[in-house]
Formats: C-alpha cells, structure tokens, sequence
C-alpha cells in the first residue's frame, strides 16, 4: 500500500493516513465504529477529492488510489472479522496492482513482507474466529515467532507450485480488453511537448529509462543519439509535435541488411507511444510505424516492458529532397517573438554563401560567447530565445536546442527539436546498455541540400563533455544530496539483477512460453491446446491419486503402528474370522477368557497368546516377541462344536 | 397458489433427496460412531465463504495479470492460489488421525441444556490447532499438544424428558487461514437422561412419614451411632483409634444425622393434574427432599421406590420420574 501513496499527491495521502491513525489510536483507546452518516462524509469526500485529483476515476492511477483510500476508510469500520478478511484480502489485490506500476526487485521484496503480514493476518483472524464461543485463545505455542515461521513455510511450499503455474499457465497474446486509455497520465519519461525545464525535470530520475543488449559492433559513445519525440511546432514558449509529422508515415527506410547496428530494446514503461532507437532505425516491430521524421511510433501507449530487435543505420540520408508542405512547417515561427534574434539572424543571412555557414556560425557562437551549460538555468520570460542568447546565457540542452532551432529557422534554414536520450551507460558483466531518465537529451536537426535532414547538437559546442562523458558526470554540481558518484556505480552494478530480473521473469510472456515448450519439443501446443492439456493431467494425476490414495494412505498409517499392536490386531482379525467378535473394552485376559469359551484351539493356545501378549507390552523382556509373532500366525482357531 | 403447492412440495423431495444421498457417502465410510479415528474418507474439505470471496478475487486477479501480462502480479496469484490449496491439506491434516475415544453425559433437568463431554485424543508427533465441535454452529474449539487428549463440551437444549439421544455433530477446523473448512461428521450413540423439569410452584412437600420417623439416616452427621470395619474412602478423621488398636483392625466410626421426618411421595396425593405435572411436582418434592436430607420414598403406578435417602436414591427416583411411562 505504502508504494502507492507515493504514487499519489499529497493531499491524497494524508486523506489516506488519518483512517490508518484514527484506527490504530481506536485500537489503544477501545473506541467505537463512528456514525454511519459520518463515514457516508468521510467517503464522499474521499471520491470527491480523487475525482478533483485525476478528473474522473477512470484509469489506472485513479483506479489503485481509490482502492488505497477505500482500502483505508474501510479501516474505520473494521472491528468484526469479516470486515477485517475483507481489509486483508483487499490489500493482497491491492498488492498484485502495485506490479502495474513497479515491477522491480524492491518492489518484490516489500510484497514478499506484505504477503507474509497477510498471511498472518489471516492466520490471527482464523484463529480469533474460532475461538469466538470460548473466549480467549489460548496462546500456548503461537507468538509471532511461530506465526512468521509458519508462514515462510506456507510460502516457501507454495513457491514451485506457483512457479510450475506461472511457467504453464496459458498466456494471452494480446490483451483480452482494451488497456485504459489513462496511460497518458503522468510519469516520468519524455513527454510530448517540450518546454524549458521538462528535460531538467528527468535529469534528477536515475530510474532506468531502457536497456539495450548489442548484437557485434558498439556504437561510439558520440553515436549514441536515441530518437524519441520530434517537435516541429514552437508557439514562442514550448515545443510541440504537429498533426503532420505524427501521421505522414515514412516514404523509405534504411535497408535492415545493410544497418551497422543491431540491438535489442528492453524499454520500461513510459505510458507514451514512442520507441526509441538510433538514428535512423531500420525495422518496424510489429504494432508501430515509422512517421516522416522517423520517430518510432507505436500504434497503443507502452505500459508495461516492452521488448523489441532493432537495426539502425547512421548513414541513411534522410529526405534528399523536402516537400513544400513540410518545408513550411519547418520554417514557421510564431510571430512578434524575439526581435533582437531574428535581426541577428537576418545579418548572418545576408554575410553566408551557404546554409551550412550558418550553422558552423552559430556553433561558433555558442562555444565562444559565454554560454553555460547548467542545471539551474534562470527563469525566462517572454523573448525566450532572446533573453537566452544575449542576457541569461545559461541554459540545459533543451535551452540550447530550442534556441538553435529558432536561429536556424530566422536564417530559412529548415530545422526541428529531436529530444530522446544520449549516451547510456555500459553494463560489462552484463554486456547491455543501460539508459537512464537522466540521460535524457534534446538536440536539432537542420535540413541542408545534399545531405538531407542533418542532426547537429548545440549543446555539444557548448559542453563537449555532454556527448563523452554523459549528462551526470559533465556537470561539477551535485543533484542533490545523496548524489556520489559510488552510490551511482553501486546503483548501476545493481542494475545488473534488475535486467537479469527483466529477461527471465517479466517480459516472460507467450512467446517465451512457447519457445520454452519448444526446447522441450513441445512447439506445437499452443494456447488452446495448452489448456487442453492441462486439464487432461490434472485430471489424469487426480484420478491417479484418488486411486492411490487409500493404499498410500493405508501402507503409511500401517507403518507408524508398534510391531506389537499389529500383532494382536492380526490376532482379533483372526477370531473375528472365526466368528469371535471382541468388544474394544476388553482387555486381553477377558477375552482371551471369553474367546477359550466360545472357539476351539489346542489346549490352553489363546490364553497362551494373551499372555504372552501382555508380557511383550508390559514387561520390558522383547524376546518373547517372535515367539507370540509364531503363536500368531500359526493360530488357526475352530469354532466350538459343542453347542451354543 | 401453484407455486405455494410445489415449494411446499419440493421442499420434503429435496430433503429426501440430500438425506438419501448423505446416507450413501456415509455408509461408504465405515464406523463413524465413537471410538473411532478420522480417516480420509471421513474427512470432507471445502471453501468458507471467505474462502469462495478470495477465491473469486484470485480469478479477478489473474484476468488483470493475464491482460496486463504482468508477471509479478501473476506469479502473486500463483503463489496466493497454491498458499490456497495447500491450507486444504494443512486442514485435512490438522483433523485426520484425531480419535474420538468416548462421549459422556450427565442426566439434567428438562429445560436445561444437556451437557455431553466428547473425549478426543491426538495419537500424532503432531500438533493441532483450533479444532472446533458443535452440533450446527461450532460450540467448543480446543488445540491439541502432541500425543494429548482433550474433552469438548458440548451443549444441547432439552425439551422433552427420557432419553436425550445425542445428536450427531461434526469436527471441524479453518486452520491455518479460514479459507477452507474441513469437517467430519460423528454419530454418537450416547444419550443424556433428562429428568423432568421440577414445578416451579410445587406445594410443600407431605409429611406423612408414618413409620419411618426416628429413623436415622446414616453416612454424615454429628452423633455417632456404631462402629463399623474400615472401608477404603472413609475419611482419616473417622477412624476409632482407641477400638482399631484394641482389634488390630481399623475401625471407623459410623456417624448419624438426626432425622426430623420422612416423606412419602406419593402420586395418589396429587388430584386432578395431567401426567406432566404431577411428575413434575414429584420431581420438585424429589429435589426438596434430598436437599433437605429427608429420608423420602416414591410411589408410581406400578412403580415403587422404598424410603432411603442419597445421591443414588435421588439419581433412582429422579431416572424412574424421567422415564414414567415412556
């Protein structure tokens, strides 16, 4: 539960924690279930304050915080047992949500403890119900110690089972319906607009943004450049994607043959629809396109790990020749903005010979004037790109692409925002890339005759470090508190189990079911058969079992029994034979007084028998044992012949 | 009014039906009256109603892991379903190999609940928790150490005098979680004498002690009346010192309480009543007489009991009360 609060706003939280008190000083003080119209209140405006929150309670966010605050409402009427199963099963469901949202390996170990609270939650209610007509249970060999004990057993007995389930259990290729359409709420990761302060925001999130595994050749750490969401509109302040470049679909593409590079994406959830990939990717996976500019664009938001073969070919040349239409796009600018750059721009025009001219010059111009590249760059007001290049002069990459762009653009020189991420960080042990948030990155691209759309990175003349080294470590300040650069190295080496983690447990989906089945040459079952068969064993072992049961069962109990009392079971088994029936509340003298009545053998052979009988069980002399086995066995009594 | 007539009619068929085929699994299923151990085929599990619930959410779950594919929140339903199944065996062992070794019962007056002790042993290297036994509703729950034995009490209501057979009731546990029941049923052949309830306002008890008057009763008192042979159980303080010395023999002392009168409960001396309440005052001057120490006999048609006092002449007359003419 507690994952989920920091999930949710503040206001949220606390609605969520004053129950949780209320119920645990409840539990101190002995107070009382509050008034029904009370709780009404209490719950109204919980659903009210969750529908200001999120604007509905549709959606995935909503939909677990709402079950948080039902969850801790509930709270304040929770004094019967039922009530509190209720509460326990619901924070088990309320755990399996948490996995929508996390599915790493902290994540796990908090639900292993919750699940184990659970379970001993349940455990103490059981026990509380069943005590319920006497009164107090009795605490004899049931502290907490036993409880947890226990527990840990249940689950480390029910741990290959599920595991057994988990790897057969029939898996759906596609969802059954439609995944909520809320994904695009908030979360971390790049998003599609970009204003001043959007990257910087993810530079502080160390969380891992994708994982690549390299087939062959490693790009150069300068290649690195991953594609996410391309902005063409720039409305003065923020930069936006157009209705253009997210639906025209790319003319050509790369040849996959020829692509130097080729990887796997392992990419967290982003909730958004891009893919991200090396200039220019080369391959569609199934379920995305590739739009005019080349942003991988994937037909549903991605909510959980998605995982996908790329090719890239750096060399592509992208769009030779540019369309009316898209020129003007890439040439619009909003107007009345930035006076003093536009005239600057106009002078540059009117001294350069070719577009590339400009662009060295305004490189030139970033790496010689006093521009800073910074965290903290100060507020812009209305001239963004005005203020930025003569007054502020410090700025973080998306300062220095969004300027860029709009220098670009004055000059006629077609231009547009790429942000995605840049650099990553190499796992040896691992051999896989990882890139983080913080690696997020914004640089231009600037159409030039001949060489097509041309990918130039402002930032980079500014702080060639960016581009080597990676945004963390080009910066001298510290984030924030916690920010070692050990801590960093410890948290990447960490990374390794989270992606070992990844490959074999969480992207486990049907089609890692069914190339598992088929090492087992089991290629040719597929969803419906699988069922089928599963059904048949399942079946097959319980009739197996139900047939073996009683014998298992029998052979066991048979075994636990002294040798002695087997003996003399034989012995009654015997005489019941014979038509002797003995009462459980004789003793062997009395019936082997009653059996000499009624049966007829040797002389005195079934007092004898008992005797020897008692002499084994009471006396501590086992010799006689073997003999009272041949008494035993060699008993073969006659009913009596003389009458009645 | 159709519909009236079928549901009343439906309702004995049904009845029948669940009666019928309750008696062929049980007939499957050997002895099932005490001493007996529970064995699996005595043993029947299935889910509590919480159990359906979590059940139900578990199938809940899976749709949303399936659909979302997400692993982690499967493999937690994998896990929590196994946990699930796993208590149905855990239930299963906390009863199976428990042995019921007998049920007693002490008579008590109609109106009162019968009280029945059912003597349960766990003959296993292991323990057991919160076993519970009751005839509809679990009335009494107990944990067994290993190789213990432990009693329940158990509780019917009685509304008629006679024999109280004892119902068959069941052994059942929710351990470890609640989410399963396992139970099993026993059909005890005990019964509890129930007397008939003693009149509230009986009238006072006849003194016609012709007869017996003077006639002391002997056991606790405060003179002492003779001496008699030492018999194991007299107390220690009764001994005749002086006279078991002289003997070399011990002797006790035999004391006597005065007796005021004795009492004749006749049931000739109540007119014009119905059966039950003339049995009922008898049983009410029974009660009052023994308490008063009152040396008293009873007469029934065709019935007689000779003037005597004690517990097992109040149990006589109080048994003969309760079974007159049943």
């Amino acid at each position: 539960m507690f994952p989920q609060l920091g999930n949710m706003p503040i206001h949220l939280v606390s609605i969520t924690l004053l129950p949780i008190m209320w119920r645990l000083l409840a539990e101190v003080r002995d107070w009382k279930t509050p008034p029904m119209l009370l709780r009404l209140i209490a719950t109204a405006f919980a659903i009210a304050a969750l529908v200001v929150t999120y604007g509905g309670l549709l959606g995935r966010r909503a939909a677990v915080s709402m079950l948080v605050l039902m969850l801790s409402l509930k709270l304040l009427e929770t004094f019967r047992i039922r009530d509190a199963r209720i509460v326990v099963s619901l924070s088990l469901f309320l755990c399996a949500t948490q996995f929508l949202f996390s599915q790493g390996v902290l994540m796990i170990i908090y639900i292993t403890a919750c699940l184990l609270s659970a379970l001993i939650a349940l455990m103490y209610l059981h026990r509380k119900e069943a005590y319920e007509h006497v009164g107090e249970a009795p605490a004899s060999g049931h502290n907490l110690f036993t409880q947890v004990a226990f527990g840990v057993r249940l689950m480390a007995l029910a741990l290959p089972i599920g595991l057994a389930l988990f790897l057969l259990f029939p898996r759906w290729a596609s969802p059954l319906w439609g995944l909520p359409e809320d994904a695009l709420d908030a979360r971390s990761g790049l998003s599609d607009s970009m204003t001043p302060g959007s990257i910087q925001s993810l530079f502080m999130d160390d969380s891992p943004a994708f994982r690549v595994t390299f087939e062959g050749l490693l790009p150069s750490h300068s290649e690195l450049y991953w594609r996410g969401p391309i902005f063409w509109d720039f409305n003065g302040h923020s930069w936006q994607a157009s209705y253009l470049n997210l639906n025209l679909i790319a003319n050509n593409k790369p040849d996959p043959e020829q692509a130097p590079f080729r990887y796997e994406v392992q990419m967290e959830p982003t909730e958004q629809r891009w893919l991200f990939a090396l200039d220019y990717p080369a391959l569609t996976p199934s379920g995305t396109h590739l739009t005019v500019d080349y942003q991988l664009f994937s037909t549903r938001p991605i909510t959980r790990l998605r995982e996908y073969v790329m090719a890239s070919d750096p060399d592509f040349l992208d769009s030779p020749q540019l369309g009316q239409t898209l020129r003007r796009a890439a040439l619009e600018l909003p107007a009345g903005f930035n006076p003093r750059t536009a005239e600057m721009m106009a002078d540059w025009r009117k001294e350069a010979i070719r577009d590339a001219d400009i662009v060295q010059r305004a490189l030139m111009y970033f790496n010689q004037e006093q521009f800073h590249y910074t965290l903290n760059p100060p507020l812009l007001s209305n001239h963004t790109v005005d203020e930025f290049l003569f007054e502020t002069r410090q700025g973080f990459c998306e300062h220095y692409a969004s300027a860029f762009t709009v220098m670009m653009r004055m000059a006629g020189i077609p231009a547009r925002v790429v942000t995605g991420y840049q650099g990553g960080w190499y796992n040896e042990i691992g051999a896989y890339m990882l890139v983080r948030q913080s690696d997020a990155h914004a640089w231009s691209e600037v159409w030039v005759r001949g060489s097509g759309w041309t990918r130039i990175d402002p930032t980079a003349a500014v702080a060639p470090d960016r581009v080597e080294q990676g945004a963390v470590d080009s910066l001298a300040q510290r984030r924030h508190m916690l920010d070692f650069e050990w801590l960093r190295n410890m948290r990447n080496s960490f990374d390794l189990f989270q992606h070992g983690w990844n490959n074999w447990v969480v992207a486990f989906g049907s089609d890692n079911q069914s190339r598992l089945f088929t090492n087992f040459g089991l290629d040719f079952l597929d969803s419906t058969k699988l069922v089928t068969a599963l059904i048949a064993i399942i079946l097959i072992i319980s009739a197996v079992m139900f047939m073996l049961a009683p014998l298992l069962l029998r052979v066991r109990s048979s075994h636990k029994q002294d040798p002695l009392l087997r003996l003399w079971q034989k012995f009654i088994r015997k005489l019941k034979k014979a038509g002797f029936i003995s009462h459980p509340s004789m003793g062997p003298m009395e019936l082997a007084a009653n059996a000499s009545c009624q049966l007829e053998y040797k002389d005195d052979g079934i007092s004898r028998i008992a005797e020897l009988y008692m002499l084994c069980r009471y006396s501590k002399n086992t010799g006689n044992l073997v003999e009272l086995a041949a008494l035993i066995n060699g008993f073969q009594p006659q009913p009596q012949l003389r009458g009645t | 009014m159709a519909t009236v007539a079928t549901k009343k009619l439906r309702k004995p068929v049904t009845d029948m039906i669940v009666s019928r085929i309750r008696q062929r699994v049980l007939a499957k299923r050997g002895p099932m009256t005490p001493p007996f151990e529970l064995e699996y085929r005595h043993i029947f599990v299935l889910p509590t109603s919480f159990g359906w619930g979590f059940g139900f959410m578990l199938v809940f779950m899976t749709l949303g892991g399936l659909n979302f594919n997400n692993n982690m929140a499967l493999i937690l339903v994998f896990l929590l379903a196994t946990i699930a199944q796993l208590t149905t065996l855990i239930a299963y062992r906390n009863l199976s190999g428990l042995k019921i070794d007998n049920i007693y019962s002490e008579p008590v007056f109609c109106g009162e609940a019968a009280h029945f002790y059912v003597l349960v042993s766990n003959q296993n290297e292991r323990q057991r928790f919160a076993v519970q036994a009751g005839f509809k509703p679990p009335q009494d729950c107990t944990d067994f150490k290993l190789n213990s034995s432990e009693s329940f009490h158990l509780k019917h209501p009685t509304l008629n005098r006679g024999w109280l057979e004892m119902p068959s009731f069941r052994l059942e546990t929710r351990f470890p979680l609640g989410l399963f029941k396992a139970w099993s049923w026993v059909f005890p052949q005990s019964r509890c004498l129930v007397y008939p309830s003693p009149a509230k306002k009986a009238p006072p008890l006849p003194k016609t002690g012709h007869g017996q008057a003077g006639q002391a009763a002997k056991g606790d008192g405060d003179q002492v009346h003779g001496l008699r042979k030492y018999q194991p159980g007299d107390s220690i303080r009764r001994v005749a010192w002086r006279a078991s010395a002289r003997h070399d023999e011990l002797y006790s002392l035999e004391m006597e309480a005065p007796q005021e009168e004795a009492c004749e409960l006749d049931w000739d001396l109540l007119h014009g009543v119905d059966v039950e309440t003339r049995l009922s005052i008898l049983t009410a001057w029974v009660v009052a007489a023994d308490h008063k120490q009152l040396s008293y006999s009873l007469k029934l048609p065709g019935e007689q009991v000779p003037s005597d006092n004690g517990i097992n002449h109040r149990s006589k007359c109080l048994e003969l009360l309760a079974l007159y003419l049943l």
